[in-house]
């Protein structure tokens, strides 16, 4: 029995490449058909990702298995690029590592963002289209599965997944989900056209946001970015009309002097009838000034630097519990591994029990044959027989059992072999 | 005979629920939650079972038996409206809020007569009225404690939301359009119920005939509640008035109008020991055999 798996993440290769080397989904009949005809004994997971790409291999005969050089190639004659230009990206695993890593990967604990949850469906659909492709065997079957309940255990048992860590998410969840009930009846005013802004629109959009408008000094680019995200432009000189109509207010310019003082919003508020409003000040320097948020109970404005204090808070929080969740992860692959590697002598095993089987079965007939008187005590020496054989196979198993803990134990398994004339 | 149940037993249960309930500051923890339900769930059976026991013993509805039984009635409903919402809200932390309550409305029964109310046995044909006298109250109580809590809530989520703090993990609360709509429907619903329960108790004491026991219209809680329902009525009327978006202020409003109901009340019962204390020397008070 043996795994591998050979993969380049985030941490070892540049997006350029990783863009190379990636799988696109409906790429993926065609690489499990490449890789079932270079390596037909094989099974195969490929895991793409944004962030990885991975091929996880498994071999019950570790001399099948295909060296780190042959995937290289594959990855190069699949892709069309040359080994040269990734070949040190690429990194291998194998044995009880390959359990640790995948663990880890579905975990989240080799996350770009630690504790992020995509990363378990993400193993997942992997898992089920290796599935689909006849891709997946006995070994990845187990591997894959126990490392859904390890992410699952992980999820459960730690805080990793506690706590938004990004700007737009704690902007979102932890504000303005408890300050509006739903979104879609809310219009939405996003000022400047950042990186911020962006992310924070995908947000309140994923919350149901529908009306957005973009309000910016330059048409064009608020025309791109309505049209990217079905919103209307509106015209930036009328500022002070969507600062009063809008319920969330997302603005990037970080315009000097500030865009929009204590004054300014003051008008804006008494032409709202004070209704609640939920400001995302995302500028730098900052667009609204500091004030404004005590103007009325019903203003919330929310500032770079409250919404990255509460990302760190909460980034340091999930990483004192790594620790906990790397103890899981020990434990598991202890637990698999101690069970593929028993797994890997039960065909020796089956095969010394069927041969004493036989053994005893040749000399029963040959007792009850030779002494007939034997028969109405027949059962009780059929059980003797067999308490024999149990008793005198017990050590040696127990044996096996115990060196089974540590690894596929090649050597006794090789020994039973030799001293049984076990035949494969 | 039906075997016994002491308060103990389900005070024991809520106690260890809201102690699993304060887990919550540490973070999300489903073991403790699932604990916290069945505390409650236990508890609540126990309480059930106190109570009909109570009703057989006294041959009574708990609501009428005496004021130590309407109280337990009242917390019963506050942990059955509360564990139906925590099975409904599981994220949210309604326990921190609503568990507390139930143990001040359960110890306080310490302090209160548990004998049967003697006038309830002279008026035979008067009883439903009663009930429902007592039925409205105990409703119109439970919708105002729901009122105080959504309003602390209310306040409490406001402040977070404007000291820009991060809420603990396992400590959600719900948002404010939700816990306005909880403070103003609990509010207006529990002046609807006092103020039915006023009534009832109005009709009961002039309807009664001369020979049966009862209550006095001058008696020391008959005219603080009629104050504070004053009070209650000028808080509705505010309400209807202002339907914009005053939150905050609803949430004041309501703070002092059910506090003050709720203080008048329970302080009463608690000062006195009944809650009409003063008609407790009926003269023509007929009370059955009680059961043992």
């Amino acid at each position: 029995m043996n795994l591998q798996v050979v993969y380049c993440n985030y941490q070892s290769a540049e997006i350029s490449v990783r863009e190379k080397l990636g799988f696109a989904k409906d790429r993926l009949p065609e690489a499990y058909a490449a890789l079932r005809s270079a390596f037909p004994r094989a099974e195969w997971v490929v895991l793409s990702t944004c962030n990885r790409v991975e091929v996880y291999t498994a071999q019950e005969d570790p001399a099948q298995l295909p060296s780190h050089h042959e995937l290289a190639q594959f990855f190069s004659d699949f892709h069309q690029v040359p080994v040269h230009e990734f070949f040190d990206d690429l990194l291998e695993r194998t044995g009880p590592d390959v359990v640790r890593h995948l663990f880890q990967v579905a975990a989240s604990l080799d996350s770009m963002v630690l504790g992020e949850p995509q990363i378990v469906a993400q193993v997942k659909e992997a898992y089920s289209l290796a599935q689909q492709h006849s891709g997946s065997g006995p070994l990845t079957n187990a591997l894959f599965q126990r490392a859904l309940g390890v992410a699952k255990r992980v999820r459960t048992e730690t805080g990793l997944a506690e706590g938004r860590v990004s700007i737009a998410s704690v902007a979102v969840g932890d504000f303005g989900r408890k300050i509006f009930d739903r979104f879609d009846d809310k219009k939405i005013l996003v000022i400047g056209a950042g990186e911020m802004a962006i992310e924070a629109v995908r947000y309140l959009k994923d919350v149901g946001g529908r009306q957005i408008w973009v309000c910016n000094r330059t048409q064009e680019r608020a025309e791109s970015l309505a049209r990217e995200w079905g919103g209307e432009v509106r015209p930036f000189e009328r500022l002070d009309d969507w600062l009063s109509q809008a319920d969330v207010i997302v603005s990037t310019t970080g315009a000097d002097p500030c865009l929009v003082p204590v004054s300014r919003f003051k008008q804006a508020r008494a032409k709202a009838k004070y209704k609640p409003v939920f400001v995302l000040d995302l500028g730098v320097p900052r667009d609204f000034e500091p004030a404004i948020r005590d103007l009325d109970d019903n203003v919330f404005l929310y500032c770079i630097d409250d919404l990255e204090a509460i990302c760190e808070q909460n980034r340091r929080s999930r990483q004192r519990e790594v620790d906990k969740a790397l103890t899981i992860v020990d434990q598991e692959v202890d637990k698999l591994m101690g069970e593929l590697y028993h797994r890997a002598t039960g065909p020796i095993v089956k095969r010394l029990r069927d041969q004493w089987r036989d053994v005893v079965d040749q000399e029963k007939k040959r007792l009850f044959q030779r002494l007939p008187h034997l028969e109405k005590d027949r059962s009780e020496i059929e059980r003797s027989i067999e308490q024999m054989v149990n008793k005198l196979l017990h050590p040696p198993l127990e044996a096996l059992r115990d060196e089974a803990r540590e690894g596929t134990p090649h050597g006794l398994l090789d020994a039973l072999r030799r001293l049984f004339r076990l035949q494969e | 005979m039906m075997p016994h149940t002491s308060i103990y037993c389900f005070l024991a249960c809520y106690v260890v629920a809201f102690g699993l309930e304060l887990t919550r500051f540490r973070g999300k923890s489903t073991v403790s939650r699932l604990f916290s339900l069945g505390f409650t769930g236990a508890g609540l059976l126990a309480h059930t079972w106190y109570l009909l026991n109570r009703s057989y013993e006294t041959s009574l509805p708990p609501l009428l038996s005496s004021t130590h039984d309407w109280m337990l009635v009242a917390a019963w409903l506050v942990v059955l409206i509360y564990l139906v919402l925590a099975v409904l809200q599981n994220e949210m932390a309604i326990g921190v809020f609503v568990l507390p309550v139930v143990l001040v409305l359960v110890a306080s029964t310490y302090g209160l007569n548990h004998a049967p109310n003697n006038e309830i046995y002279a008026m035979q044909a008067r009883r439903s009225w009663g009930l429902l006298h007592a039925g409205l109250l105990v409703f119109g109580v439970v919708a105002a404690a729901g009122g105080l809590l959504s309003a602390i809530m209310y306040l409490l989520q406001h402040r977070r939301l404007k000291t820009r703090h991060a809420q603990p993990g396992g400590f959600q609360m719900p948002s404010l359009p939700r816990l306005a709509q909880a403070n103003r429907w609990a509010f207006l619903l529990s002046f609807v119920l006092l103020t039915l329960g006023y009534a009832s108790g109005l009709m009961l004491t002039i309807a009664a005939p001369d020979e049966e026991a009862s209550v006095s219209l001058m008696e020391p809680v008959v005219l603080i509640s009629g104050g504070v329902w004053t009070l209650m009525a000028g808080v509705v009327g505010w309400l209807l008035v202002h339907r914009g978006p005053v939150g905050r202020q609803v949430a004041w409003l309501t703070i002092v109008g059910l506090g003050c109901l709720l203080l008048t009340l329970f302080g009463l019962q608690l000062a006195t020991g009944n809650i009409h204390s003063g008609s407790r020397s009926a003269a023509h008070a007929v009370q059955p055999e009680v059961r043992r």
